[in-house]
C-alpha cells in the first residue's frame, strides 16, 4: 500500500484504505508465511492447502455453500442477540437487588464451566433437531461476557452522579436511563465483542449433533469426511469471516451509539432561537461580554477589569 | 414571642425564639443543633446557622472538617445524627429537592451535550420540555456559553465545565444554592474570573448562597458573612460580617477593610487548626 507512505487525509477513499492497509498487511503476511511453510515441509495439498487453493475452493462450492452460511449466520445472530438481551437483562437485575445476585451469580459461573460440546447432545434430546437448541447454545456463550461486563459496568458508576440525581430528586427510572445505563455503554459492548466472536463457534457446536437444517458446521464434517481439505479451510475461512464482520458490526454500532467519544458537538443539537449573542468565543470568560452584541455597556457583568 | 401558628409545622426552639409576625422574619435556611456521626468519627457537631433571604455565606474550615457533610445534611443527601434542617421555616431534614447542591466535582455527564446537562434535572424529574432547553439556551448564552450550547463537556475547558455546571444547578430553579469548592480546580487567572463571573451572576439572581472554599480570600470577596469551622469534629468557630461594599472589583482585594477581615480570617483558622499540625 502506497498510501502508508503519506499521511491520509481526512475523510474519503484514501483515509479508508490508509486504515485497512494495516490489517490487510498483516494478513498478507500470514498467507506469504503459511505458503512458506507448505513448500519447506512439501506438505500434500489434502494434509494442508495453500490459502489461495481454500479461497478458489469457496468459490468453487459457492452454490453449495451459500445456503448454509445463510443458515449459520441466522443462528449466529439470533443466538447473540438473544444471549446478549439475556446477559443485560440479568446484569440489571442482579444489580438491582444484590440478593439476587448471591442467588444466581454463583450459578452462572458453573453454567459457562459446563462443556459446551457435552451438553450439545443432551440438548437436541430436549429441544429437538431444529433451530432451538443451535440458539441456546450461541446463548449460552454469548450471555457470560455481556452479564459480567454489565454487571461490572453498574457496580461501578459514580456514586457521586448518583447523589447528584437523588438532589434533584430524581425519578428512579429516569436515573438508571439517563445515569447508570449510559454509564455502562462501554463495559456493555466490550462484552458484546466478546460474544459476537464466540457465537460462531457456539453455531458450528450446535450444528455438530446433527441437523435437518444443515449449516456450515455440518458441511465442515461432511467435507473433512471426504478430505476435501481446501472446502474444509475454505469453510472456516466463512466462519472466521462470520465472526469478524459481527465483530465489526457491533463496533459500528458502538460508535454510532456513543457520538460523545468522537464528536465535538452533537449530531442533531439544539437548534432553537437565542436572544442574544455570545460574542465571547473560546476562553470566553467575562460576563461583561456576554450580551455585548446588542447592549454594548449596560451588560450584566461586574466592570471587567481582571482582564 | 410572636405567634407562630402559621408555620407549617412546628420548628426546632433555636429557630423559633425571636420570629416576629412578619414572614420575611423567618431564615430563608436555618440548620439547627446538626450534628453527624459516621462510627467512631464525629464529623459535624452541634452546628447551628441561619441564613437570610438573599444572603451570600462563604464557609471555611480545615480539610475534613465536615463542610461537604454538613452540605449533604442541608440538601437531604445525608440525614444527620441530631438537629434539624428548615428552609423558609418549613422543617426538610432528610428531604432531598429544596436546594440546589453543586458537589466538589462538576460531574458533567460526557453523553450530553452543554444544553443537555443544563436541563438535566428536569430530565430526571418529568422530562425536559422545549421550553427548558430554550431557557438552558438562554442562560448559556447569556453567561458566556453561547457558542457551545451543543458541544459535548470533553470540549469544554475547566472554567467553561464548571460553569455549565453551575448553570445546571441555577436551572433546578432553587433559590438556596449550596456550592461545594466550585472553583477548586481552576488555576488563579481563570478562577478569578469566575469569580467575578458568579458575582455578576448573583445580582441578578437574587439567590441564598452557601459557598464553601479553600481560599480566605475567595470566601471574603465573595461573601456578605464568612463562616470559620473548627478542625474535626465540626463546629462553627467564629462568625465574621463582611462589610465591603458592592460591587466589588480587583481593587477591592487590596483595601485596608479587606486585610482586616481577612487577617482575623486566619486568626480564626490558625486557631482551628492549631489542634493539627502547625504551620
Ligand atoms: N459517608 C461517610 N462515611 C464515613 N465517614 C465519612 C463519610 N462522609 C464523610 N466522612 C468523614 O467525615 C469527615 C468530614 O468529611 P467532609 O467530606 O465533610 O470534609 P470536608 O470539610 O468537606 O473536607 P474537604 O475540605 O477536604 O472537602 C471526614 O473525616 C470524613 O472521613
Ligand atoms: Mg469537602
Amino acid at each position: 500500500m502506497t498510501t502508508s507512505t503519506t499521511r491520509p487525509r481526512r475523510g474519503g477513499v484514501a483515509r479508508a484504505l490508509g486504515l485497512l492497509a494495516l490489517p490487510i498487511a498483516g494478513l498478507a503476511i500470514i498467507a506469504v508465511i503459511w505458503n512458506i511453510v507448505i513448500w519447506i515441509f512439501d506438505l500434500k495439498p489434502f494434509v494442508l492447502p495453500t490459502p489461495q487453493a481454500a479461497v478458489r475452493a469457496i468459490g468453487v462450492n459457492w452454490s453449495t455453500l451459500a445456503p448454509l452460511t445463510m443458515q449459520t449466520v441466522l443462528e449466529t445472530v439470533y443466538g447473540f442477540l438473544i444471549g446478549a438481551a439475556l446477559g443485560f437483562v440479568l446484569a440489571v437485575i442482579m444489580s438491582a437487588m444484590k440478593f439476587l445476585q448471591r442467588l444466581i451469580f454463583p450459578t452462572l459461573i458453573t453454567s459457562q464451566a459446563v462443556p459446551i460440546v457435552a451438553i450439545a447432545a443432551p440438548l437436541v434430546i430436549l429441544f429437538g433437531f431444529g433451530m432451538l437448541p443451535k440458539l441456546i447454545i450461541v446463548a449460552w456463550i454469548v450471555f457470560f461476557p455481556v452479564a459480567v461486563n454489565v454487571l461490572d459496568g453498574l457496580a461501578h458508576v459514580d456514586p457521586d452522579l448518583v447523589r447528584l440525581s437523588r438532589v434533584t430528586g430524581a425519578r428512579r427510572v429516569r436515573e438508571f436511563l439517563m445515569i447508570r445505563l449510559p454509564a455502562t455503554l462501554s463495559p456493555l459492548f466490550s462484552g458484546l465483542k466478546i460474544g459476537a466472536t464466540y457465537a460462531v463457534t457456539g453455531a458450528v457446536i450446535g450444528e455438530w449433533t446433527g441437523t435437518p437444517t444443515p449449516g456450515l458446521g455440518t458441511q465442515l464434517l461432511k467435507v473433512n469426511a471426504s478430505f476435501k481439505t481446501d472446502v474444509v479451510y475454505g469453510v472456516t475461512f466463512l466462519l472466521t469471516a462470520i465472526g469478524v464482520l459481527s465483530f465489526l458490526i457491533v463496533m459500528a454500532v458502538e460508535a454510532i451509539s456513543t457520538p460523545w467519544t468522537r464528536r465535538t458537538t452533537a449530531w442533531r443539537g439544539f437548534r432553537g432561537a437565542i436572544d442574544g449573542y455570545d460574542g465571547a468565543h473560546g476562553s470566553g470568560m467575562s460576563p461583561a461580554r456576554a450580551d455585548g452584541a446588542r447592549t454594548g455597556p449596560q451588560t450584566v457583568g461586574e466592570p471587567d477589569r481582571g482582564q | 414571642m410572636g405567634r407562630i401558628a402559621w408555620l407549617p409545622r412546628p420548628l426546632p426552639t433555636t429557630i423559633v425564639f425571636e420570629i416576629g409576625y412578619r414572614v420575611t422574619d423567618v431564615p430563608k435556611l436555618a440548620a439547627s443543633g446538626v450534628s453527624c456521626r459516621f462510627g467512631d468519627v464525629l464529623a459535624v457537631d452541634d452546628v447551628s446557622l441561619t441564613v437570610g433571604r438573599g444572603e451570600f455565606v462563604s464557609i471555611v474550615g480545615p480539610s475534613g472538617c465536615g463542610k461537604s457533610t454538613l452540605f449533604n445534611v442541608i440538601s437531604g443527601l445525608q440525614r444527620p445524627t441530631k438537629g434539624g434542617i428548615a428552609i423558609d421555616g418549613v422543617d426538610v431534614t432528610g428531604e432531598t429537592g429544596h436546594v440546589g447542591y453543586m458537589l466538589q466535582k462538576d460531574l458533567l455527564l460526557p453523553w450530553r451535550t452543554v444544553i443537555g446537562n443544563i436541563v438535566l434535572g428536569a430530565s430526571l424529574t418529568r422530562g425536559a420540555t422545549q421550553d427548558d432547553r430554550a431557557e438552558a439556551a438562554r442562560l448559556a448564552s447569556r453567561y458566556g456559553l453561547g457558542q457551545f450550547l451543543n458541544h459535548y463537556p470533553h470540549a469544554l475547558s475547566g472554567g467553561m465545565r464548571q460553569r455549565v455546571a453551575f448553570m445546571r444547578t441555577l436551572a433546578l430553579g432553587q433559590d438556596v444554592l449550596l456550592l461545594d469548592e466550585p472553583f477548586g480546580a481552576l488555576d488563579s487567572q481563570t478562577r478569578f474570573d469566575m469569580q467575578m463571573w458568579l458575582l455578576s451572576v448573583c445580582r441578578d439572581l437574587n439567590a441564598t448562597i452557601l459557598f464553601v472554599t479553600h481560599d480566605v480570600d475567595e470566601a471574603i470577596f465573595l461573601a456578605d458573612r464568612v463562616i470559620v469551622m473548627s478542625a474535626r469534629p465540626g463546629r462553627i468557630a467564629r462568625e465574621l460580617p463582611v462589610g465591603l461594599p458592592r460591587p466589588r472589583t480587583v481593587d477591592t482585594l487590596t483595601t485596608v477593610m479587606f486585610i482586616d477581615i481577612k487577617r482575623e480570617v486566619q486568626a480564626a483558622l490558625g486557631h482551628a487548626e492549631a489542634g493539627r499540625a502547625a504551620r
